[in-house]
């Protein structure tokens, strides 16, 4: 499904990632982990087109869309879940759903959509009049998520969705990203969580230094030494 | 403009304000009752000293006077609107806003005479009634066209090449593109003035004893419709909210679909068709010069620096209130002094409530 | 602070001079001897030159380095220049007659000019860039006005004509104070950038809350660099006026005149300080050989220097200077990462 094939990219004069090459098949859950810097969120917006490699090629379902904008590349069914979320603190939760499914044509989708969305995350539901910005920290992340699934993506990119999150709501978001593979939804997650990540995904990257050191089933690399070592702290 | 106001933790993106244009909330989180209340004083004081503004110079000018005031209002509001909406979505500060208006001038100027000449000719009271309408949608268009074209070939590749230090560089674009357009002007069709006695020929009509010619009657009314229209195509409609969501966080915007380039173009070449709209409906009063975007340029900014930048439902009314103020500067000191008296008042605001009177106590401009 | 080194390059080079430069200054101060420089004529351009490369080194020394727009810049100028109109003024066509020598003038025309800069330095204070832009933008109205409205004193639109800086009608010793006037404000301004208040400014302009993180105090530098800025242009004012000897607010205080300056300091450089001096000069010529060929296309200059400046902005925004800069460090087809994470 997605193919990103020897990209190199960064920021202006500075080099982030290498040659990097990335596979996702439909329908896989796979991660991409690695330590701070390492490059994870740059691959992911060069995927997104918010970043172009200045070398390499990025295929989606057989199409090259690396020179593509991201709302071209947003319209082709990849969705994007930032770090930051990029929320839009001024309007509703439920103008910000509303937003996310702005690519949606048919309007009984979109409102099927969001009962759905509802009906996982009652947190939401709650609020819908709220203003984003005034949620609180795990909210903003499952709005954010929740955002990303508006627009009924086949893929989804996920950025660091447990970082600053409270354990229990930790569990809540990995829940509800292994609940949305099960409905059939590719998901390329970024994750600091080896743990975790390993422990939900099929199979993972490791990315240090912007270069792809390690590749296999997550369900393998449980196993191996230097993960142990240098990430698990064994 | 406020530092004490942006502790909130605030991640801010390359070319979003954060906050809704539409709305004075705060930007983020708990913005707690008092510091709400104490911005709300501000803009209180604001609308009380302006009210009393109104009284006084209806007294001594006569009610005619304040409704000059309103008139005057709606067209600030209208003009500061464009301007406000360039820097809340496109976070550019347009030095070139009077041209628009310019512009609009011109053409409606172009497309009335012609038709006036015709009528005299061949009258027809439907003509004499609906002439002067096509000068203003014409107005409109051509604003409109102009717009996007800049917004297109300056814009656009601006945004492309470099993204540093890019309000300081679009604001000296700007500054660039009103050099051009109004010395330009002045070369191709010359420094006459070329006005209109009038856009309808009837009687003024009589409203709580004052005469209202009836230009400018409708002048106000087509500057409030305006307003009203583009609100609603802001809050209700899905480009308008397009349009928002570009404002608060252009890569969330972009992460939902929106395509930004669109949207940038649309909102220049919107923000240029409506002050071209005030400048075709004030023909009878401003007439059509090169250098006649001056004093709209200098009012709009002050609403828009008085009430905080990006603060399109503040720059609504801000207008009026600029407009009594300038109205009084007039009554009580003479025209001459138009351009100095409010910019003392603006030296004792920025004193007193540095983000504006209005303002949501949020940095509406990357200072970058 | 300025140390008096025997290498008299290294004193050349901290008081902004390369070899390039010391020629240019070289040929400039011979240059009004040699035909067909010492026709009375080119030598009034090379005043206007020379004048409007000051501007630009004064005017750079605010929008270059704390990177505010100083858009009253002109309405300043007019300041100093109306103030040295009015002290020196002897005759009866205004009340003030105090008659002083158009030297001090000129000094108390930049001390006054100076003080509103220092007014504006803190006016502006909790702006940032743009709004501080606009503020100096209203000040420099609101002062054109003030002026415009107290004919009694300054005769307004109908234009004053104040005394002399010297007897002579000759262009060529104006040249030399313009270009003396031109040395001390560059060579000045270049000590103050190349020591720890340039790199406050420098800080300043590029990262406003960081800067004052750092414990620079914005207050201190910010006023300061307004003051001293508007002290250079009000000494300029001064020579406007007893160098042109025609005063109208519109024609010395006028937005547009800001932007002349501020379209020769971009297009030149921003923050090079040297970049407006360079461009000034061909600029002049261009602009009045222009004027005497084309004398039906008037204002024709300003289309130009709009143009100029958009292709700047987009393509080159740091100006002739950076260019040269560019050039001079001889990348001609860059790496795009010669920077790498993993350090290869």
């Amino acid at each position: 499904m997605l193919k990103v094939e020897r990209i190199n990219a960064g920021y202006g004069y500075l080099q982030v990632l290498r040659n990097v090459s990335i596979a996702v098949n439909d329908g896989e859950f796979v991660s991409i982990l690695g330590p701070n810097g390492a490059g994870k969120t740059t691959t992911l917006r060069t995927i997104s087109g918010l970043i172009k490699p200045s070398t390499g090629k990025i295929h989606y379902n057989n199409e090259d869309i690396t020179v593509l904008s991201t709302h071209e590349i947003v319209h082709r069914g990849i969705s994007y879940v930032t770090e930051n979320m990029n929320l839009f603190v001024n309007m509703t939760v439920f103008e910000n759903l509303l937003m996310g499914a702005y690519i949606v044509k048919d309007d009984r989708r979109v409102r099927k959509t969001v009962n759905l969305i509802f009906d996982v995350f009652p947190r939401l539901a709650e609020r819908k009049n709220q203003l984003a910005g005034t949620l609180s920290g795990g909210e903003r992340k499952m709005l954010a998520i929740a955002r990303g699934i508006m627009s009924n993506p086949k893929l989804i990119l996920i950025d660091e969705p447990s970082l600053g999150l409270q354990p229990n709501l930790v569990d809540s978001v990995f829940d509800t990203l292994v609940k949305l593979h099960r409905e059939g939804i590719t998901i390329l997650l970024v994750e600091q969580d080896v743990i975790a990540s390993l422990e939900i995904t099929q199979r993972t990257y490791l990315l240090e230094k912007g270069e792809i050191v390690l590749e296999g089933k997550s369900e393998e690399l449980k196993n191996n030494p230097h993960i142990k070592n240098v990430y698990v702290g064994i | 403009m406020n530092l004490k106001g942006i502790k909130m933790g605030d991640i801010r993106k390359e070319n979003s304000t954060g906050h809704d244009m539409l709305f004075t909330g705060n930007m983020r989180i708990k913005s707690s009752k008092i510091t709400r209340f104490k911005k709300n004083t501000a803009a209180w004081v604001a609308i009380v000293v302006t009210l009393g503004i109104a009284i006084v110079v209806g007294f001594a000018g006569g009610i005619s006077q304040v409704f000059n005031a309103i008139i005057a209002g709606g067209m600030w509001a209208l003009l500061a609107m464009g301007l406000a909406i360039i820097l809340g979505v496109m976070n550019v500060p347009n030095f070139a806003h009077g041209e628009s208006f310019m512009v609009g001038s011109y053409v409606a100027y172009f497309v009335f005479t012609p038709i006036h000449n015709y009528l005299t000719e061949h009258p027809s009271r439907f003509m004499s009634a609906v002439g002067p309408f096509i000068g203003f949608i014409m107005a409109f268009i051509a604003g409109f066209v102009l717009g996007s074209l800049i917004e297109r070939l300056v814009f656009h590749p601006l945004r492309k090449r470099t993204k540093a230090r890019w309000v300081m560089n679009a604001f000296l674009l700007t500054v660039g593109i009103s050099f051009i357009l109004s010395y330009g002007t002045n070369l191709i069709l010359g420094p006459n003035f070329r006005g209109i006695p009038r856009y309808w020929d009837v009687k003024p009509l009589i409203i709580l004893g004052a005469h209202m010619p009836v230009d400018r009657i409708v002048a106000f009314l087509l500057a409030m419709i305006s307003i009203s229209v583009f609100w609603y195509f802001l809050k209700k409609t899905k480009t308008g909210r397009a349009i928002r969501a570009v404002s608060q966080d252009e890569i969330g915007a972009e992460l939902v679909g929106i395509n930004i380039d669109f949207i940038h173009t649309l909102t220049f070449g919107l923000a240029t068709a409506l002050a071209a709209l005030a400048g075709a409906s004030l023909l009878f009063m401003f007439q059509a010069y090169p250098t006649v975007g001056l004093k709209p340029l200098y009012f709009a900014w002050f609403v828009v620096m008085l009430v905080g930048f990006g603060n399109v439902s503040g720059a609504i009314v801000g207008g009026f209130i600029v407009a009594f103020l300038q109205t009084a500067t007039q009554q009580f000191m003479g025209i001459a002094w138009e351009d100095v008296i409010p910019t003392l008042v603006m030296m004792f605001i920025l004193i007193v409530a540095p983000s504006g009177i209005f303002g949501t106590g949020v940095r509406g401009i990357q200072e970058q | 602070m300025f140390d008096f080194k025997n290498n008299l390059k290294d004193l050349l080079s901290k008081t902004g001079f390369s070899t390039a430069g010391i020629i240019a200054l070289v040929v400039l101060l011979i240059l009004p001897f040699i035909p067909p420089f010492n026709n009375e004529y080119i030598l009034r351009w090379l005043v206007v030159g020379a004048f409007l490369a000051a501007e630009a080194v004064a005017f750079d020394l605010t929008a270059g380095f704390i990177n505010v727009v100083n858009f009253g810049f002109a309405a300043i100028l007019g300041l100093g220049a109306y103030t040295s109109a009015i002290l020196t003024n002897t005759s009866p066509v205004i009340p003030v007659q105090v008659g002083l020598s158009p030297w001090l003038g000129m000094l108390i025309g930049g001390i006054i000019a100076g003080f509103a800069g220092f007014i504006l330095g803190f006016l502006t204070l909790r702006l940032r860039g743009i709004y501080a832009a606009i503020m100096a933008w209203f000040v420099g109205i609101a002062l054109l006005g003030i002026v415009r409205n107290i004919p009694k004193y300054t005769r307004g639109s109908l234009g004053y004509s104040p005394v002399g800086l010297l007897e002579t009608t000759s262009n060529r010793p104006y040249f030399y104070i313009a270009i003396l006037l031109l040395l001390v404000i560059y060579i000045v301004s270049k000590i103050i950038v190349s020591s720890k208040y340039g790199l406050a400014f420098k800080a300043l302009g590029q990262n406003f809350d960081a800067a004052r993180a750092s414990g620079v105090n914005p207050t201190l530098y910010r006023v300061f660099n307004f003051t001293l800025s508007s002290f250079f242009a009000g000494i300029l004012g001064g020579f406007y006026a007893h160098y042109f000897r025609s005063l109208t607010p519109k024609a010395v205080m006028h937005t547009s005149k800001t932007v002349e300056v501020l379209a020769i300091a971009f297009i030149g450089g921003r923050g090079s300080l040297w970049g407006g001096i360079l461009v000034a000069f061909p600029f002049v010529f261009f602009i009045e050989y222009l004027r005497s060929a084309l004398p039906s296309l008037p204002g024709l200059h300003m289309i130009i220097y709009g143009i100029l400046m958009i292709l700047v902005m987009i393509f080159y925004p740091n100006g002739v200077a950076g260019l040269i800069k560019w050039m001079k460090t001889g990348i001609s087809r860059k790496k795009k990462y010669p920077i790498s994470l993993s350090g290869s």
